[in-house]
């Protein structure tokens, strides 16, 4: 079945256009490379109807639509009188609103935002298009179009999906720039389409994702989202608020450029960036546009080489990773309304040839990485936020910039990083360490399961100095749970709001966000973990009286939990204000601290440890940390200069490494025979004597 | 209870998390999201034992703790980190790909090169038998005869299955269990320890230490 799918042509839609979604414009990018001209026309459709849109007379039609779908809708929603989504992504029909925003956004939102921020739908269109057409170029056309799709594909599309009993209805209701109209006259009716198409779209999020999991029910999801939508109201709102201050135009959804960077809108960043917006905010702080300017015909010749290929009847010899993403695309979203092959359409999604697409490119792109399994998940993503070309390009800086080295052949980058990581959890959650890594110190008895266990982990049955840091290329089982968490940069593991959530800071503030976040997770689920423990050792004791033969028992029990705490906690994570209120927020959190430049030196520390360690067998030879250079060298040109902050950083450090190799190694073998060291402030310190103890030592040797 | 650590492995899309799904949740979907890293579930299987004068059915509950792993070629530096210390591997091709069977026997081959423990028990599984029904046969790549004689030839049980109708899946997994309850049979007889005895005592359930085995390549894991 899924072969039979997979091998459907990379030509375009046979399908009549019956399914064909209205706004599906940028997803449409057929073989003509000429990508940003493709996208002119559609988007401009786009912008038109946008324009009506937002433009039409919102509260009536709404308050006449309402009544009757809401209680198919959002049974549980008090319709309030007046239904008005403020400047909100230029949705086509009610449902987009509800599912969007939800309806009682009026009155939170004159709550807790003065009233004269309030955007008014009349003004929003013209300002936003004004100064669209100013800086115009295509692309901000294409983003247009690309942040309608949110609910305007969206929406349509789960309509339609719905409603196929009844096409003429779909297309009626449809059609380009009438569907404005179609919608004031001719409201969703009470016919049992419509029923069904309602029920079914409560099943899907606001991306076309399905609310349940097997973590998270819909009725959780529900009351959740009830809350989530009015926090998202508000913090749009905000946003608004402050673009206008910068004379940056607020209510454009097609909005490219954003505020200067300052502690105000990391904050803002942290509090996620409206979701409409998301993709131009990722582009924008990412600096992908410099990317793509310096490079505006490799994707499209990239595309061309790929029509080129598959006319090579050994294309599948040639390019084993054609075969390879064949085989994920259809496991890539397979809960996302998006990327499911509808039953009765003979091709396959739009979003899954642009998968495709994207894919095979940055294969042909990027040999040394080619594809690796987890970047189906990353462009996917991408793909819902943005455009083909755009996420090719982010895809580009995903891999080289955030997470060098992961996905590379040898998968090095995942080993350092999960070092790192473990470096992270031993200097800030020395609980939860005790639990990842039993110690010598935690009771003897320990130290001799370990050794009974035979385990092949203990990081003190060794005596001699590197033993502290055995951890570091004999990685705990933990990371076996973790490292997906990097790969993916957390898609699949955490649920989605939350995803887009840290990937709206990942890319404000680079690749340590993702670390943070990992401890913050780890932390969150600490009192789990650590009840699992205590219960353990409490309850697991011998049953006769053997305690020598129960005791390994108990400690398998023990990573039994704790691996399937560290995998299923994250699932259960459906609010992303858990984790950001409770962890990353709290300034006496300490591993708040971390920064970009720590966790560059920590990254340098774990592959020249792993180095070390690791036999130089051909296949391990290339570390991370030379692939980072191997990217900054092949990609030098185009990445060099994007200014970020975390890539500078990286500059600094290759420099840092070429020049003053020699001083280099020195502080590195002085650093190894203590363990790495973190930069401490006072503030930062988590005060214990043998911390205390510890930056005494180091401050020592500093001076 | 008895505890044991399973890991699967096999070429990608062959059907390893479906398998694990179907023992573990007795669900299918037809697609499933590729696996990153490794996923971790775990499941019991209770067997039957006789006691040492071969009357009496004695309950004996299984516990797997199952490693279900990245099927991509380039995973494979990380799978030392799921192999290590296995009781049991599961290697997984898929009937309709030939391919995916040399997959399987170059994973069989590493992990006779690397677990030095004999007691290891390797499973060879081939599935989708329900993409190559009576009527439709030419979907099958590899004969059931090849695997079987490659699996007896190299000490491996074998058998095919189909996620996707639940048919051998449970028998592949009872197997396992009852394979390594025998090895840890003898082995604690061996080392003295009388597991009959303990298992007279209380009728329940019977709870035996397993000694991990180790692997003999210290660099191995996670390298």
């Amino acid at each position: 079945m899924q072969k039979e799918q997979s091998r459907v042509s990379y030509g375009g839609n046979k399908n009549g256009g019956l399914e064909k979604p209205p706004n599906f414009g940028p997803r449409n990018i057929p073989r003509s490379p000429s990508v940003p001209s493709l996208y002119a026309e559609k988007s401009f459709n786009t912008l038109n109807m946008s324009d009506q849109m937002l433009n039409r007379p919102m509260y009536e039609d709404q308050t006449k639509l309402i009544p009757g779908s809401k209680t198919r809708l959002e049974p549980d929603f008090n319709p309030s009188p007046i239904q008005r989504s403020p400047s909100t992504i230029g949705g086509n029909s009610n449902l987009s609103v509800i599912d969007m925003y939800g309806d009682d956004t009026e009155s939170q939102m004159a709550s807790d935002e003065s009233d004269d921020s309030q955007p008014t739908d009349s003004n929003t269109p013209t300002n936003g298009i004004s100064n669209n057409n100013n800086n115009n170029n295509n692309n901000s056309c294409v983003e247009n179009n690309k942040v309608n799709m949110l609910d305007d594909k969206n929406i349509p599309k789960l309509m339609h999906r719905l409603s196929l009993s009844d096409n003429n209805k779909y297309k009626t209701t449809h059609d380009n720039d009438d569907d404005d109209e179609e919608y004031q006259t001719q409201p969703i009716p009470k016919s049992p389409r419509v029923n069904i198409s309602s029920k079914d779209a409560e099943n899907f999020d606001r991306y076309g994702f399905k609310k349940q999991t097997s973590y998270i029910t819909e009725q959780e999801y529900d009351i959740w989202w009830r809350e989530y939508y009015s926090y998202c109201n508000r913090r749009k709102n905000k946003w608004i608020q402050l673009m206008e201050k910068y004379d940056l135009s607020a209510n454009d959804e097609s909005i490219r450029r954003f505020p200067p960077k300052s502690e105000k809108l990391k904050r803002y960043v942290r509090k996620g960036i409206p979701a409409e917006w998301r993709g131009n905010a990722w582009w924008y702080f990412a600096n992908g546009q410099q990317l793509l300017d310096e490079n505006p015909s490799t994707y499209p010749q990239l595309l061309l080489k790929i029509d080129h290929i598959n006319t090579l009847p050994d294309k599948e010899t040639r390019y084993p990773d054609l075969e390879i993403i064949e085989r994920d695309l259809n496991r890539t979203f397979p809960d996302n309304i998006h990327f499911q092959k509808e039953s009765y359409q003979n091709t396959e999604p739009e979003m899954i040839k642009s998968l495709r697409r994207v894919l095979v490119a940055f294969s042909l792109y990027n040999t040394k990485i080619g594809y690796c399994q987890s970047m189906n998940f990353l462009a996917g993503l991408l793909l819902l936020f943005l455009d083909e070309e755009k996420s090719f390009w982010m895809l580009v800086l995903l891999t080289s910039k955030y997470l060098p080295g992961v996905h590379n052949v040898n998968l090095e980058g995942v080993n350092i990083d999960q070092g790192v990581l473990m470096l992270c959890v031993q200097e800030y959650l020395p609980e939860i360490w005790e639990y990842v890594v039993p110690s010598q110190k935690s009771t003897n008895n320990k130290s001799n399961l370990n050794k009974l266990m035979n385990s092949g982990f203990n990081p003190n049955h060794t005596n001699n100095k590197d033993s502290k840091n055995e951890f570091l290329f004999k990685l705990p089982p933990v990371t076996l749970c973790t490292a997906s968490w990097f790969m993916s940069c957390f898609v699949g593991v955490l649920p989605i709001e939350v995803t887009l959530r840290i990937w709206d800071c990942l890319f404000y503030e680079g690749s340590h966000f993702l670390f943070k976040v990992s401890l913050g997770i780890l932390k969150l689920s600490e009192g789990e973990l650590l009840k699992g423990k205590h219960h353990n050792s409490l309850t697991h004791y011998s049953l006769n009286g053997n305690q020598n033969k129960n005791k390994p028992n108990n400690a398998e029990e023990n990573e039994i939990e704790l691996f399937q705490i560290v995998q299923s906690f994250p699932k259960k994570l459906l609010n992303p204000n858990d984790i950001f209120e409770k962890i990353i927020f709290k300034k006496r959190i300490t591993f708040n601290n971390l920064d970009q430049d720590e966790i560059d030196r920590c990254r340098k520390y774990v592959t020249d440890q792993r180095q070390k360690h690791l036999p130089l067998t051909d296949n391990k030879k290339s570390s991370s940390h030379t692939n980072i250079n191997d990217n900054l060298n092949s990609e030098g040109s185009l990445l060099s200069e994007t200014g970020d902050t975390g890539f500078k950083a990286l500059n600094i450090q290759k420099a840092r490494t070429m020049k003053q190799n020699h001083k280099s190694d020195e502080q590195l073998s002085e650093t190894q025979s203590e363990g790495y060291g973190f930069k401490r402030s006072i503030t930062s310190v988590n005060w214990n004597s043998g911390l205390k103890e510890r930056v005494r030592q180091i401050r020592g040797k500093k001076d | 209870m008895l505890q044991f650590k399973l890991v699967l492995l096999g070429d990608s899309s062959v059907g390893k998390s479906s398998i694990v799904n179907r023992f573990v949740k007795d669900s299918f979907d037809e697609f499933r999201e590729s696996t990153i890293g490794a996923a971790f579930l775990s499941q019991t299987v209770t067997i039957k034992d006789s006691d040492a004068n071969g009357n009496e059915a004695q309950e004996v509950t299984v516990k797997f703790e199952i490693w279900d792993t990245a099927g991509q070629e380039r995973y494979k530096s990380l799978a030392p980190m799921y192999y290590r210390n296995a009781n049991a591997a599961l290697v997984v091709y898929d009937i309709t790909q030939a391919d995916s069977l040399e997959k399987a026997r170059s994973w069989v081959q590493e992990l006779k090169n690397k677990v030095d423990d004999d007691s290891l028990v390797i499973y060879l599984v081939g599935n989708k038998i329900d993409l190559a029904t009576d009527d439709d046969k030419d979907k099958r790549e590899v004969e059931e005869n090849v695997a079987k004689t490659y699996a007896e030839e190299n000490g491996l049980l074998f058998s095919e299955v189909s996620a996707k109708n639940g048919q051998g899946i449970q028998q592949v997994f009872r197997s396992i269990a009852e394979k390594l309850y025998d090895i840890r049979k003898k082995q604690d007889a061996t080392n003295n320890i009388n597991i009959n005895s303990s298992a007279q005592r209380g009728n329940g359930p019977v709870d035996i230490h397993l000694q991990r085995p180790s692997t003999n390549d210290s660099t191995s894991c996670c390298s």
